[in-house]
């Protein structure tokens, strides 16, 4: 072993985010010791992570560590391992980077709370659980942490308890996310009952191509605990109760860290513990899920008259392409599910802070009230049309670049299994996306653009502490979406290469040889090939982009005729019959913009407006709904 | 319906508090520390220690509970309580292996109360962690559940100033 040093950074990466929580709570009122504190653990695990991307990445090792040396004996793993495989490491990555550039943003933002002393506390329990469960190579661990992780977001959304909205939407979220903890506690007893290990490498070895009907119920059980934290189809009502009560630099979390934990265990489950994916049904499953989670939370987005209820529908609706690109068992797909991962971080961690910005500064984020703010919070506007950009897809910015991954994945599929679904798959992505940049319109003309309300006219500018956290998150937006093939040779290509790679996962836990000498049966999956057919140039497309608009524009002078000028009355008075009285105020409410598509889509939104009523117990339905569904789709089809 | 007028100083159950407040702490200190070699340990033990809030309350009621136990303290502690346990366990990194590795393994004999070296230290640490984490959330429910009218004839009213958003701002 030539790393012999970086074999501890995991499991230090984990501790000090717990280290710093108790810390915080030891310093008490003391508001610097706290904040010192605070980021110094958060840039030490970043660090720490970062100082892995060669050893993992570059050189493709997989560190496995076992706790207190209780290595395997005789091929059954006794004791708990962390192993960290470059999918681990790219999650683990994607979640420093956000919870350090959240931590750094909220030390000023939650200046405004009275009670911020147990802040940081849950904040870094919050981000220590997510980290644990990232680099975990055991189940039960995982459990262990899902609950730290559920138990620290609960509270950080009923952080602000003055409000009746926050505890509301804390306890829908105690008990949705408590249906998926059982699950995936369920699904955990099962496996160990079956298997009597923990360990998910030497699962992964025992368990496929051994799967009976106790295991296909284990597969269910797991496949629906994970989807429930990663808020898909439907229990996304709560993830929306949850955003818009939470302060701003929890939503990052929630949003762009919690929910990937969701994703990450739908990957270890159905990649690596069952190794299903290769089923024909189990990527139906997964695609049908995606895309109806995509495109039911982006209609949703569309009719929010809250800032951060919207963008947590928007969080959903990604969530969903990931899951459907993940769905497609395909290297390309895999590679375009990860990328819009980490780019829905970056994205949506940014749209989540400069609504944090707004809140800050105006003390709502009540779309109607709002207006104007670009002349009062500049800097904040541009940030927000990074964002925006970003999670439409708009070249030269991340989203395209990922998107355009999945698209072409998605009909590389429809091309190579001749069938029409995936076809239409592709046109549900990209209807999406342009339902995205139209909900985007519609927060940027509500809040940024348009009148601004006199109560606003003494708004200031976001202080710098908030604002750098949110260029960092806007540069890095640019560069991971402007340099797509380092990206893929570096983050991407490994942690995809780790996905297919099961054996090598095995190996690296169990010993060498082990996964061939256990598994039965590795014919679930394709075998790995890592080929990516044609990301796209951004150089090209800004060519392209230029030619267009010099197109457009040659057109439009070409048509120019002059017709006169148009002769009203004289003075505004007289003109009230051509035009009506000039208003004193008329800035179009966000929730006229789209008065057509609703109107259109009347009888299915009714339905979606009684489907998110509000009532826990509704939520629950749904999601024991969602459970039986899966389980009976199982067992059918596996 | 009329109000139950609860005499939280009755003598019975008071001297009963009496007599089973030593059982319980001691109870729960055997098994924090037998933990390595009997069942139990020190979540368990710690739970079992931490019911001696329980019996205060009953016996001495909430202001009798509150006064005798410092619930600032008690939350600061259990920070306390787990850094110690992380501490513990990085003691297998500084002696060169790994994460909560057993660097004292071979002290003592088997059987013995001192017999598993590091172990015994984390999993006192968890002990102590548990005592007044749930002593805490113990305090903190029973704080909920009284009433203010008892609190009228103590005098001062205990609040929960570890949040700075309470009394204390």
């Amino acid at each position: 072993m030539t790393y012999e040093i970086f074999k501890h950074f995991p499991v230090l990466a984990i501790m000090c985010y717990f280290v710093g929580a108790f810390i915080v709570t030891l310093a008490g009122k003391r508001r610097m010791l706290r904040n010192v504190v605070a980021g110094a653990v958060m840039l030490i695990s970043l660090s720490l992570l970062l100082s892995l991307v060669v050893p993992v990445m570059v050189d493709g090792q997989i560190i496995t560590y076992w706790m207190g040396n209780w290595e395997p004996v005789e091929g059954y793993a006794i004791g708990i391992a962390i192993e960290v495989d470059a999918l681990s490491l790219f999650f683990g990555l994607l979640v420093a980077i956000a919870v350090a550039l959240a931590g750094f943003y909220s030390f000023r933002y939650i200046t405004q709370d009275d009670a911020n002393g147990p802040f940081f506390t849950l904040f870094l329990m919050l981000s220590g659980g997510v980290m644990g469960i990232v680099l975990s190579g055991d189940l039960f661990n995982i459990y262990v942490m899902l609950e730290v992780m559920t138990f620290a977001a609960v509270g950080l959304t009923a952080f602000r308890s003055w409000n009746p909205n926050a505890r509301e939407a804390a306890f829908k979220y105690l008990v949705v996310g408590s249906i998926g903890s059982t699950c995936v506690l369920l699904g955990t007893a099962l496996v160990y009952a079956q298997c009597h290990t923990l360990n998910l490498a030497q699962i992964s070895a025992m368990l496929p191509g051994n799967m009976n009907p106790t295991m296909v119920f284990a597969f269910a059980m797991l496949f629906t605990g994970f989807g429930c934290k990663s808020f898909m189809f439907p229990f996304q009502p709560i993830a929306a109760d949850a955003h818009g009560a939470a302060p701003s630099s929890v939503s990052v979390l929630i949003s762009g860290v919690f929910t990937k934990t969701g994703v990450y265990g739908i990957i270890r489950v159905s990649y690596f513990l069952f190794r299903t994916m290769g089923l024909t049904s189990m990527q139906t499953l997964l695609v049908f899920i995606g895309c109806v989670s995509m495109f039911v939370c982006v209609t949703m987005a569309l009719n929010q008259h809250d800032f951060k209820r919207l963008l947590a529908f928007h969080s959903i609706s990604q969530i969903g392409y990931i899951l459907t690109a993940l769905g497609l068992c395909s290297a390309l797909g895999i590679a375009g599910g990860l990328y819009h991962a980490i780019n829905h971080t970056l994205f949506k961690g940014l749209l989540f802070l400069t609504a944090g910005a707004v809140l800050y500064a105006t003390g709502t984020t009540y779309l109607e009230k709002l207006g104007g703010l670009a002349r009062k919070m500049p800097q904040t506007a541009a940030l927000f049309m990074v964002g925006a950009f970003s999670i439409s897809g708009i070249p030269p910015f991340n989203g395209f670049a990922s998107k355009w991954m999945i698209y072409q994945a998605t009909y590389e599929k429809a091309a190579e299994t001749g069938s029409i679904g995936y076809a239409l798959v592709t046109v549900v992505c990209v209807v999406t996306s342009v339902l995205t940049l139209a909900s985007f319109i519609k927060v940027g003309q509500s809040v940024f653009f348009g009148q601004l309300p006199l109560e606003y006219e003494n708004v200031k500018e976001t202080p710098l502490s908030m604002r750098i956290p949110m260029w960092i998150m806007a540069a890095l937006c640019f560069l991971t979406g402007l340099f797509p093939d380092l990206m893929v040779e570096y983050l991407l290509g490994p942690a995809t290469a780790a996905v297919l790679d099961t054996a090598r996962y095995i190996d690296a836990a169990m010993g060498a040889g082990y996964a061939e000498i256990v598994a039965n049966s590795t014919a679930y999956l394709a075998e790995p090939v890592l080929v990516f057919a044609g990301t796209w140039d951004p150089v090209s497309w800004l060519l392209l982009f230029v030619i267009v608009m010099c197109a457009v524009t040659l057109v439009s002078l070409a048509g120019r005729r002059s017709r006169g000028a148009l002769t009203l009355a004289d003075d505004a008075k007289h003109a009230t019959f051509f035009g009506g009285e000039e208003a004193e105020f008329s800035h179009v409410a966000s929730g006229d913009l789209f008065w057509g598509f609703k109107h259109n889509l009347r009888g299915y939104l009714n339905f979606m407006s009684r489907a998110h009523s509000g009532i826990t117990n509704d939520y629950v339905v749904w999601g024991v709904c969602a459970m039986a569904v899966i389980t009976v789709y199982c067992f059918i089809f596996m | 319906m009329k109000k139950k007028n609860w005499k939280r100083d009755d003598l019975i159950v008071r001297c009963l508090a009496d007599s089973y407040l030593p059982i319980a702490l001691v109870l729960g200190f055997y098994v924090i520390l037998h933990g390595n070699i009997s069942p139990g340990g020190g979540f368990q033990g710690g739970v079992l220690a931490a019911s001696g809030v329980l019996l205060l309350y009953l016996g001495y009621g909430f202001r009798g509970a509150a006064t005798a136990v410092n619930m600032e303290r008690m939350h600061k502690l259990e920070a306390v309580g787990a850094l110690a346990y992380v501490f513990f366990a990085m003691l297998g990194i500084f002696a060169g292996y790994n994460f909560c590795r057993n660097i004292l393994w071979n002290s003592g004999n088997i059987g013995d109360l001192w017999s598993a070296g590091t172990i015994s230290l984390m999993n006192y640490s968890v002990g102590f962690k548990v005592l007044t984490g749930v002593g805490f959330l113990l305090l903190l429910i029973i704080s909920l559940l009284s009433t203010g009218e008892d609190h009228e004839h103590d005098g001062t009213i205990p609040t929960t100033e570890h949040e700075e958003g309470g009394a204390a701002k």
